[in-house]
């Protein structure tokens, strides 16, 4: 009897250390190499908590299926939900659903336009966006810089227009480029790629089509970079000649990179932004304080420290 | 037709209200427009290049290299229209039929991604391949035959529930194909959770290879503009198109011949998604996203009717080259790609609109 006693006093302890938490989560899409790697890292880590039971839905990228998905969310009573928004101009209405119904909510990946307006039980998860083509351009800049090179003309390819993402980069890219340390960097052309490889492909091989010299080309994504790699192969070209910079240290891009294809790429720590959404959720959830914006770093990624990101993303 | 011009017996009179064939008024075929079309085109680009950027469209202008035309921008013409070109052979054997094809993008995401989990490497740059699929299996390193035999039996079994459901159980091929582009499409991303699928065998790379693509998509072209001209299966397709109920007095097997051709449109969108992830070395989940509408498209703008019976592989190699030219033009120029998707909504509008006016004039006097 008291050994019975002890057990329940016991178990009761430790159900008061665990909290029990039912998450909501809406991904703007499953089919995204990226959003993949972060909505895994999300379930590791709940996997690794006793009581934390993820319920992830995919909004196929269509922005009234998401609200519909955080209004059941709100509906069935969960303690938190996590939302990658399919359209960041489009958050507020989620913001509103949840805080009227009281329930805590986090932005995950994509910055939501009502960010500096947020309620109090909600927060934003990501990395700093203005970093990663940042860090990309400067890189590149610096190879040239390297390689000797007075002037260097090189060709952008973008992602999808209307993303954000690809927005800020290729404005960090002009930014980057505008400084005096860099200027001796010339554009001579930007295409959209739509972040995939094979459009990135054929865009090279149309480019390279006009026979103008180039010195590198930086994309705002691997898959892009690796399409562009591909089409300079095809076309016989010395990759030790050409500059190429990515974005995102996908497993495809760093493989380039041993191979010396591509010079430089960002990791943007997927796994890690799936986690601390997570993180922010729960504390949220139990009544804790957490910062409006949780910024989980960007980080460059050479030849040079290759080794320390290839068992990530 | 009798050679001194007059009307044939059996063709004295068709259409609206008995209006008479008048064989002069019926000048060329209707592929000679859309090739007119694409010189145009190509014309405007050559001119608007030379006077405001002072460089050829079509031309060699490089000292370095040789030859009169600038073969590089030829090939990528064709070679970025290829894949979804094998596909647009499919789907314009099926609207020929009388029948529309939605899930051919899907397929090609699907086939993808299963084909290519078969046709890994075990290892990358001496590390475990990183995105192996079955390596736990042993599956690696397979004979090319493996992977093609997997994505032709894909295709061959998405083709075949897409024309079952159409010819047994009478759903329009709208919905139908939109059953199968959702579905095919789900497969694509829980096939491996949603992760790409990359490092293929050589052999399996040179599938889509350098112009790899081109030589499949024109030889596939050539052998579906015979089939469709001089077999029984072709002459079908357009009797059914025309007149489904007339073909079936007629004793065409409508059923049987139905399910053949989306099962032929089938196997050819899995024959695009082997070309288009050898080409890419990698399987994506959202690959071949929005290719059944420029698929579809192509056919279109090559003068394949959308109410079926009319039309042909030639016009629609015609269709996806305007569309080729239309890519390399617009980076040619270094235009915005935004004005790139408007000017092709344009053209594709644009090419029904002046192929129904045409329509109404041609062959029908008074």
């Amino acid at each position: 009897m008291k050994k019975l006693l002890l057990g329940v006093a016991l178990s009761a302890l430790m159900c008061s250390s665990a909290f029990a938490a039912k998450i909501g989560v809406s991904m703007a899409l499953f089919d995204d190499n990226f959003l993949t790697v972060l909505r895994n890292g999300m379930i590791a880590q709940a996997k690794g908590m006793s009581g934390v039971e993820l319920q992830v839905e995919d909004a196929q990228n269509d922005v009234a299926k998401q609200l519909d998905q955080i209004k059941n969310f709100a509906a069935s009573g969960v303690d938190a939900i996590i939302v990658n928004p399919v359209d960041t101009s489009a958050t507020q209405a989620m913001s509103d659903a949840a805080a009227a119904a009281k329930i805590p909510l986090v932005y995950v990946n994509r910055e939501p336009v009502n960010v500096n307006s947020l309620p109090d039980n909600q927060a934003f998860v990501a990395s700093n966006e203005a970093d990663s083509g940042t860090l990309e351009t400067k890189e590149v800049c610096r190879l040239f810089k390297e390689a000797g090179k007075k002037e260097a003309n090189v060709y952008v390819i973008m992602g999808e227009l209307s993303n954000q993402a690809a927005v800020q980069r290729t404005k960090d890219i002009d930014e980057v480029i505008a400084t005096p340390d860099c200027s001796f960097i010339k554009i001579i052309d930007k295409q959209t790629s739509n972040w995939k490889r094979d459009e990135a492909q054929n865009l090279m091989t149309n480019w390279l089509s006009s026979g103008k010299p180039f010195d590198g080309v930086i994309a705002n994504n691997d898959e892009s970079a690796i399409g562009a790699i591909q089409a300079m192969k095809a076309a016989n070209i010395d990759m030790k000649s050409v500059v190429v910079g990515g974005v995102d240290a996908t497993q495809d891009a760093l493989v380039a990179m041993q191979a010396g294809d591509l010079d430089a790429t960002v990791f943007q720590d997927a796994a890690g932004q799936g986690a601390g959404a997570l993180d922010a959720a729960l504390k949220l959830a139990k009544g804790e304080k957490v910062d409006k914006k949780v910024y989980i770093p960007f980080q460059l990624v050479t030849p040079a420290n290759i080794d320390k990101f290839l068992k990530k993303n | 037709m009798r050679p001194d011009g007059g009307k044939d017996v059996s063709q004295t009179s068709h259409g609206i209200g008995g209006l008479s064939y008048d064989a002069k008024k019926r000048p060329w075929p209707a592929e000679f427009n859309v090739f007119l079309a694409l010189v145009i085109l190509v014309a405007a680009f050559e001119l608007v290049g030379r006077v405001f950027l002072g460089d050829s469209f079509l031309f060699n202008t490089r000292e370095n290299v040789s030859g009169l035309f600038n073969e590089q921008r030829l090939q990528i013409i064709i070679l970025q229209v290829s894949i979804v070109g094998i596909i647009a052979i499919g789907v314009t054997q099926v609207i020929i039929c009388g029948g529309i094809d939605l899930s051919s993008g899907s397929i090609v995401g699907a086939t993808a991604m299963i084909a290519m989990s078969f046709a890994q490497v075990a290892t990358v740059n001496g590390n475990p391949n990183p995105k192996a699929m079955f390596i736990d299996y042993g599956w690696t390193d397979l004979p090319v035959i493996v992977p093609l035999l997997v994505a032709i039996g894909c295709g061959l079994i998405a083709g075949l529930v897409n024309g079952l459901l159409i010819a047994y159980t009478r759903i329009p091929p709208f919905i139908a194909t939109l059953g199968m582009m959702v579905t095919a499409r789900g497969i694509a991303k829980w096939w491996s959770k949603g992760q790409p699928i990359s490092f293929p065998t050589d052999s399996f790379a040179a599938i889509g290879k350098g112009l790899m693509p081109v030589v499949i998509f024109i030889s596939l072209a050539i052998l579906f503009q015979l089939i469709l001209t001089y077999t029984k299966y072709g002459k079908h397709c357009y009797a059914i198109g025309s007149n489904e109920d007339a073909a079936r007095m007629s004793g065409i097997k409508i059923a049987n011949h139905k399910v053949l051709v989306y099962a032929i449109a089938g196997i050819l969108a899995a024959i695009a998604a082997v070309v288009l992830s050898s080409k890419n070395l990698t399987a994506q989940a959202g690959m071949g996203v929005m290719y059944e509408l420029d698929a579809i498209a192509m056919a279109v703008i090559g003068g394949v009717s959308l109410s079926g019976g009319r039309g042909s592989i030639i016009g629609t190699v015609i269709g996806s080259l305007i569309f080729g030219v239309i890519i390399s033009g617009f980076t040619f120029l270094r235009l915005d790609a935004y004005y790139q998707e408007m000017v092709k909504g344009v053209i594709i509008v644009g090419a029904v609109v002046l192929d129904q006016w045409r329509q109404r004039r041609r062959a029908i006097g008074a």
